[in-house]
């Protein structure tokens, strides 16, 4: 049987006395197109940042792909690809280096050059990240998350910073990646994109995930008709109290 | 043999450096720098006074150098996020660090080469030809002597959470007081350990005195290259080392062989010992740092 593409149990983060992550229970199947939605500050970065080693749990256990997150760590990436959110890329290097750099570090065959063609930045290839603007920056990552075929694509906000065409150009990689077969795991505050690629979603509000499930089972669950939208959903189990940090931030 | 699974960190950080300015700048500047006969030198020394340039190239700017080159290495890649992506390769941390300092040292160790053979070619020409061995080996030595360098401010930039640290922690503490001020501070500790006062210009001939000053890398690294050099069993500059052995001339630099005439000198006081001070600091810090770094939150 394969192990859960992500599996989390009791998975916590304490900063001092704040709570950034109240023991978290989530599996995501593989093969999955997966949701992380709430609104900023509900714990969603805090739980790719753990899934991703960049910080250690206080408490609590997690598996990534069947491997332990933290001491792990090598096959775990080997098999992940990662679009993080807030980064900088490293401005004198083209973009064909910052794909050598993951390229060749998981020891892949991919084309530097069929990848950026596939999140459209192929003509910018030899140039500076320095140059680039927010949205080329966020396909280039991308772009870098794709190297190797993983078997999880982990993406954080992959909307931010994207004009429409970039929003459609995700989802197009999002579907092409699932059809391959990768499980797809990514996280957003902003909910209008998420109907159209979830397979499943969860929501995590201050920390706790206060649902999760398909979509369908969603609405029913909060009673609502057929053509609510997750941010009906959202609202509904939140009592509109997220609203404002939802779509604001 | 497949390469280390750090190589492409590693060259990027060496690339990264290599298309900067301020690394070439520095190539010329240790030219200046270093570029420094005199007629003393050149009377003890011949040809080899060359030699000597670039010990002088390897002290004081090329050390100011290296840090300035490497001292945000990590601390940068962490505030601006782009630590991300290497945290999401498949690497382990420790990998991530022995990668900074491979590829930024072979980075700082470009400019500095270039800078050595400019010198050797200029004191070729104006002095004649001097022992390649020599010369290879003070080159040598300052290339370890830069790794150390590197290494430290590897160490500094991975376990501070922000720059300004790192910085006071570097310049302030590494530069001004291991490697600038060493001479007063070493002989203050010794005075405090010992309660001997020392007369600069008259030092008791107490190996502690002289281990102490000895373990200020740059110390250290002076040690080292004026054994190659043939010079005298001392941490200070080839030329003040002739001043005191050569011209008889009192000045404040420690001189082993000056102070402990005719008397047995310590073996520890062996100038090879230096090679082992120079270890201590490119692996000692960098450890601990790793150390932390590896368990740390880094986002």
């Amino acid at each position: 049987m394969t192990p859960p593409a992500i599996e989390t149990d009791g998975l916590s983060k304490q900063y001092g006395e704040t709570v950034a992550l109240d023991a978290l229970n989530m599996t995501v199947a593989q093969g999955e197109v997966y949701g992380f939605l709430g609104p900023n500050g509900a714990g969603k970065s805090t739980t790719i940042n753990l899934l991703m080693n960049y910080i250690k749990p206080t408490s609590g256990t997690a598996r990534v792909l069947g491997h332990d997150p933290w001491n792990d760590v090598v096959a775990c990436h080997q098999r992940v690809g990662i679009c993080p959110d807030r980064f900088e890329t490293y401005e004198s290097l083209s973009a064909r280096r910052h794909l050598e750099l993951v390229i060749d570090t998981k020891r892949a065959d991919d084309d530097p050059r069929a990848l950026l063609e596939r999140v459209g930045l192929a003509d910018a290839i030899e140039r500076p990240a320095g140059e680039f603007s927010q949205g080329m920056e966020q396909r280039l990552a991308l772009a870098m998350s794709l190297v190797g075929e993983p078997d999880l694509l982990i993406l954080d906000e992959p909307f931010t910073g994207l004009d429409p065409h970039g929003v459609a150009l995700v989802r197009d990689v999002v579907e092409a990646e699932s059809e391959r077969g990768s499980t797809v795991f990514f996280s957003s505050h902003v909910l209008g994109q998420v109907d159209l690629v979830c397979d499943r979603v969860g929501i995590l509000y201050e920390g706790d995930l206060i649902v999760e499930g398909t979509l369908p089972a969603l609405r029913d669950t909060c009673d609502l008709s057929s053509d609510a939208t997750v941010e009906d959903i959202f609202m509904t189990l939140t009592d509109g109290s997220a609203h404002a940090g939802a779509v604001d931030a | 043999m497949a390469l280390p699974r750090w190589f492409p960190v590693a060259r990027k950080e060496a690339v990264a450096l290599l298309k900067s300015k301020g690394t070439w700048i520095l190539a010329p500047l240790l030219v200046v720098w270093g570029y420094g006969p005199t007629y003393e030198s050149w009377d003890v020394l011949g040809p080899n006074v060359t030699v000597g340039f670039v010990q002088v190239a390897g002290s004081i700017l090329l050390p100011l150098g290296v840090l300035l080159l490497t001292y945000r290495s990590i601390i940068q890649e962490r505030t601006s996020g782009s630590l991300k992506f290497l945290l999401g390769l498949p690497l382990t941390r420790t990998d991530i660090l022995i990668g900074k300092v491979f590829g930024r040292s072979v980075g700082a160790v470009l400019p500095f080469a270039l800078a050595t053979v400019i010198l050797g070619v200029i004191g070729g020409v104006k002095f004649g030809l001097f022992s390649p061995l020599r010369f290879i080996g003070v080159f040598l030595v300052t290339v370890l002597y830069i790794v150390v360098l590197v290494s430290v401010a590897t160490a500094a930039s991975a376990v501070t959470t922000s720059t300004v640290r790192v910085t006071g922690a570097l310049f302030g503490g590494f530069f001004l007081i291991l490697t600038l001020g060493w001479k007063r501070i070493g002989v203050s500790i010794y005075s405090a350990v010992t309660g001997n006062a020392v007369n600069p210009f008259e030092p008791p001939a107490d190996g502690l005195l002289f281990a102490i000053l000895r373990f200020s890398p740059g110390r250290a690294y002076r040690t080292v290259t004026n054994w190659i050099l043939g010079t005298g069993n001392s941490g200070g500059l080839y030329t003040s080392v002739i001043d005191v052995l050569y011209r008889g001339i009192s000045t404040n630099e420690y001189v082993v062989d000056a102070t402990f005439s005719g008397q047995l000198v310590p073996v520890y006081l062996h100038e090879s010992l230096g090679l082992v001070v120079l270890l201590f600091w490119g692996v000692v810090p960098l450890a601990l740092a790793g150390y932390r770094f590896k368990r740390g939150d880094l986002a």
